[in-house]
């Protein structure tokens, strides 16, 4: 009886042994943590400019690519950019996959995949959804993943404009990467789908297989931006061909001499076997089709929904997005100042999100977190603070203290009046708050400049400057806040405007993330002034780390933004520049120019043919622009 | 009797350390291989692969999609032997010799540019048909195929894989959907190409293959077969390659063709 009683505790442990063995084989099975060799054999080695073959490209892709020099790698934004997500997987270095667990269930919360040439990228594995499009895009993109089977999925937006492969194939910033790995033994397969329907007619997909390694060792690739590497003393020179003059595109091609030149250029009838030369019986096989409308994808960027959406950005500064017009906010302990109105329309709702912010941001009780006689933020007796913590109430939150107008805009100041009424400024003898704006945009608003006045004498501004900045005369909620004017741009009384501490700038209509840039010409504003307008924003801005982050950038329209992507909107306008300026060289009328396409590859991105303003608008305003004596 | 459970005890142990894993795993994971055999591979399948994939030839274009020139051998990892074979690749030869088909042999011909038809020919037996050099190649379930002579298509001794091991409780997603993969092996092969332009593989070569099928993300249906050649006699180390399918909805421009040496 005894031997029995002794052995019966031995029922659950050995069944709690089974059980967890059992369980860790199946975990372990699918483990895709370690450091991983690529195995792939097949492109071997970096694919050479212009080699574009199985690229499933439509037009503008084609134009995108052959237009882009190699050479903006040397360019300040981009020097230390990583591999873009498609590549990084082909990159040389291998892969390290870490997981991470959750210290409380024990399940893994998400991987993290390095490379040489990347940064850290998550995959949240815990349920959480994708940020909202005004979210900022990254070089990683942002990452879900879910097991399908054995399967691990992963789901990546929000992604920036980067490359297929190095060989110049371009990709816009709206595409979504889609990818499976799967694990076989000591291989791993990743399937990727890359969705891009602005340069791709359909996506292109491409699968690597590594070789679990346990000695490879993935360092970190160094990088020193230096402009030097950029032609030399100009930080803001933008390499590029124009269309058809690109004279590296085919120079691979004299050692390749089998492969056929229309099909280096990729496009969707080369994929497919009926591409085969001299086979011309197979049928062709229907394009399969994105996941998703760019347009839709853009749009939502920036919703024009009649409501208010708040995206805080850093530190003190918030976006409010009121029916598509960014309003940028700095919320503290000396109360609010507005980066523009808003529309008129928008007044009372972004009043209360205003008040709602200052409260949970500057007005909140928050629970006592200093104890005792030795409590160093006490310095009037030992009970005040904890006791106050505890009985007291939350002083009234600040009122608005500034606004500043970007520009004379009605999205911009449509709620000036309203918002200066409801504010304080304790100085210069009104009540008011102070509102700020360059003279020239004072002007057009009070009629000064001989115009009809366009906004009423109480949204008028009453600070103006006239020089290149304007500095607040004292911190605000801890900070500096400086004014930068940049003339003849949007138009030419535009202002942007630097929040020194918080890394933020608010760029006004100088930069948008949904549309090309409205150039007002009948308000001063040119195409070259909107250029120098974002180096301006580029040499203020500073990326964290690997040509992102760090200084954010909020447009006038879209989605909050960093260097690179003020960069890439940069480049974008040098490139039709340089294009437009090209085909006016030749004698080509307005019409012609029109005719000649020549932003074919930026309008599935920036481009509309509805609206308040076309790519046909647009394309009129750099021309006369570039045209006007 | 208390040594009698020590005993009991500690061959349990020993077996849930040494032995039950795999074992678990044949029964639960590889469902196709002896297990799922009994209930048929055609049961047990994960999903269904049955009917037509087309290739999408978005990798290794200039090796696949045209026929390279004699010494472009970039990616194989051919040892010397292997060149010196390449190296006299002469297609009319080939043609003259009737060994037009040796570039449509189990491990070249999924690299082709062509489609597949799969079609269950029993329970436990996968056909896939290329319309590229009108091949067949056999997949066998269960039982290994029978010895025999030496094939352009060999033998395929496949399972299918489809081991639960989630194994989390977070939040993972959708643990429910179809998964797993087929895996196949493939030996006693009539040496042949790798490429069409004649980087050869010996018949003692060993071919792995790993076939799963993914649901893109707007619905269409994919097939990635990861393969894994081993050939002692031409190659210095694995030759690792993947080859990508699409879905097709039906035979539309399913074309047999007879094997070409150029």
């Amino acid at each position: 009886m005894n031997t029995v009683n002794r052995a019966r505790p031995l029922g659950p442990f050995l069944l709690t042994v089974v059980a967890m063995l059992v369980a860790v084989p199946a975990f372990a099975q699918i483990d895709l943590s370690g450091e991983w060799s690529v195995r792939n054999n097949e492109d071997p080695g970096q694919p050479p400019l212009g080699d574009y073959l199985g690229i499933p490209f439509n037009a503008a892709g084609r134009l995108r690519a052959e237009t882009t020099a190699e050479s903006i790698w040397g360019t300040p934004e981009y020097q230390c950019r990583p591999h873009s997500a498609p590549h990084v997987w082909r990159g040389v270095g291998g892969a390290r996959i870490i997981k991470e667990i959750d210290p409380l269930t024990r399940g893994i919360s998400a991987y993290h995949v390095q490379h040489w040439r990347s940064l850290d990228r998550i995959i949240y594995m815990d349920g959480r959804p994708h940020p909202p499009a005004w979210a900022p895009h990254t070089w990683t993109g942002f990452s879900t993943g879910k097991w399908v089977g054995n399967t691990l999925v992963v789901t990546t937006t929000h992604l920036k404009d980067g490359y297929l492969k190095r060989s110049g194939p371009q990709t816009s910033d709206m595409y979504t990467m889609t990818e499976y790995i799967s694990r076989y033994g000591n291989y791993m397969t990743t399937f990727m789908i890359v969705d891009d329907p602005i340069y791709l007619d359909e996506p292109f997909i491409q699968s690597t297989t590594h070789e679990l390694t346990p000695s490879l060792h993935v360092p970190i690739e160094p990088c020193t931006a230096s402009f030097d590497e950029n032609g030399g003393n100009d930080p803001h020179f933008v390499p590029h061909y124009l269309p058809n003059k690109n004279p590296y595109l085919t120079e691979w091609l004299e050692t390749q001499k089998w492969i056929p030149a229309e099909a280096a250029r990729g496009g969707l009838n080369t994929i497919y076997p009926g591409y085969q030369p001299n086979v011309t019986t197979r049928s062709t096989v229907a394009a399969s089709k994105s996941a998703f409308s760019p347009n839709e994808r853009i749009t939502a960027q920036s919703p024009k929904d009649g409501q208010v959406h708040i995206m805080p950005v850093q530190r003190n500064v918030y976006l409010l997005i009121a029916d598509g017009n960014n309003v940028a906010v700095s919320v503290g302990p000396e109360g609010v100042l507005m980066v523009d109105s808003g529309p008129a329309h928008m007044t009372e709702k972004l009043l209360a999100a205003i008040n709602q912010l200052a409260k949970d941001v500057a007005g909140s009780q928050r629970p006592n977190q200093c104890l005792g006689v030795s409590c160093p933020s006490m310095p009037f007796g030992w009970s005040s603070v904890y006791m106050n913590g505890i009985i007291g109430s939350p002083a009234p939150t600040r009122p608005i203290r500034y606004i500043i107008n970007t520009a004379v805009d009605l999205e911009h100041t449509g709620g000036n009046e309203k918002f200066a009424a409801v504010g304080f400024h304790p100085r210069g003898g009104g009540e008011d708050a102070m509102r700020i704006a360059h003279q020239n945009t004072f002007f057009r608003m009070s009629g000064a400049s001989g115009d009809k006045p366009l906004l009423a004498p109480g949204a008028w501004a009453n600070e103006t400057y006239h020089r290149n900045t304007y500095k607040l005369s004292e911190y605000f909620n801890g900070e500096p806040v400086v004014v930068y004017h940049v003339p003849k741009a949007h138009t030419d009384g535009d202002s942007i405007v630097y929040f020194r501490h918080s890394e933020v700038i608010a760029a006004g209509d100088v930069f948008s993330t949904v549309r090309y840039p409205v150039i007002d010409l009948e308000k001063g504003g040119s195409l070259q002034g909107t250029i120098d307008a974002l180096a301006t924003i580029l040499d203020l801005a500073v990326p964290e780390s690997r040509s992102q982050g760090g200084t954010w950038i909020i447009p006038g329209h879209g989605r909050v933004s960093d260097t690179a992507d003020v960069a890439s909107y940069r480049n974008m306008l040098v490139m039709i520049r340089d294009r437009v300026q090209d085909l006016i060289k030749g004698g080509m009328t307005l019409q012609q120019v029109k005719a000649a396409r020549p932003t074919l590859d930026f309008d599935g991105r920036y481009g509309s043919t509805t609206g308040p303003w076309t790519t046909d608008m647009f394309l009129e305003a750099v021309y006369r622009s570039l045209t006007a004596k | 009797m208390r040594s009698a459970i020590t005993g009991i005890v500690a061959a349990m142990t020993t077996w849930v350390l040494f032995a039950a894993p795999s074992d678990l795993h044949a029964q639960r994971g590889r469902g196709g291989g002896q297990a799922a055999a009994g209930r048929g591979a055609r049961t047990a399948a994960p999903y269904d692969l049955t009917g037509y994939w087309v290739a999408v030839v978005s990798e290794d274009w200039k090796y696949r999609m045209v026929t390279p020139p004699k010494g472009e051998y970039g990616g194989v990892p051919i040892n010397p032997e292997g060149r010196k074979v390449a190296d006299g690749w002469d297609p009319a030869k080939d043609e003259a010799d009737s060994l037009q088909c040796k570039a449509y042999g189990a491990a070249g011909i999924m690299r082709l540019p062509g489609r597949l038809r799969f079609t269950w020919d029993n329970d436990n037996t996968l056909r896939i048909d290329a319309d590229a050099g009108t091949q067949t190649r056999l997949l066998q379930f269960g039982t290994s195929p029978a010895d025999g002579e030496l094939t352009w298509q060999g033998r395929s001794a496949a399972q299918w894989d489809t081991a639960g091991g989630r194994g989390t409780r977070f939040a993972e997603g959708d643990l429910s959907g179809p998964g797993g993969f087929m895996k196949v092996v493939t030996t006693k092969m009539r040496p042949g190409y790798l490429r069409k332009n004649g980087v050869p593989y010996s018949s003692n070569t060993t071919m792995t293959e790993y076939f799963e099928s993914h649901q893109g993300p707007n619905g269409e249906r994919y097939l990635v077969v990861s393969t894994v050649i081993e050939d002692p006699q031409y190659l210095s180390q694995p030759y690792v390659t993947s080859a990508n399918f699409k879905k097709l909805p039906d035979a539309s421009g399913w074309n047999p063709t007879p094997c070409s040496a150029k």
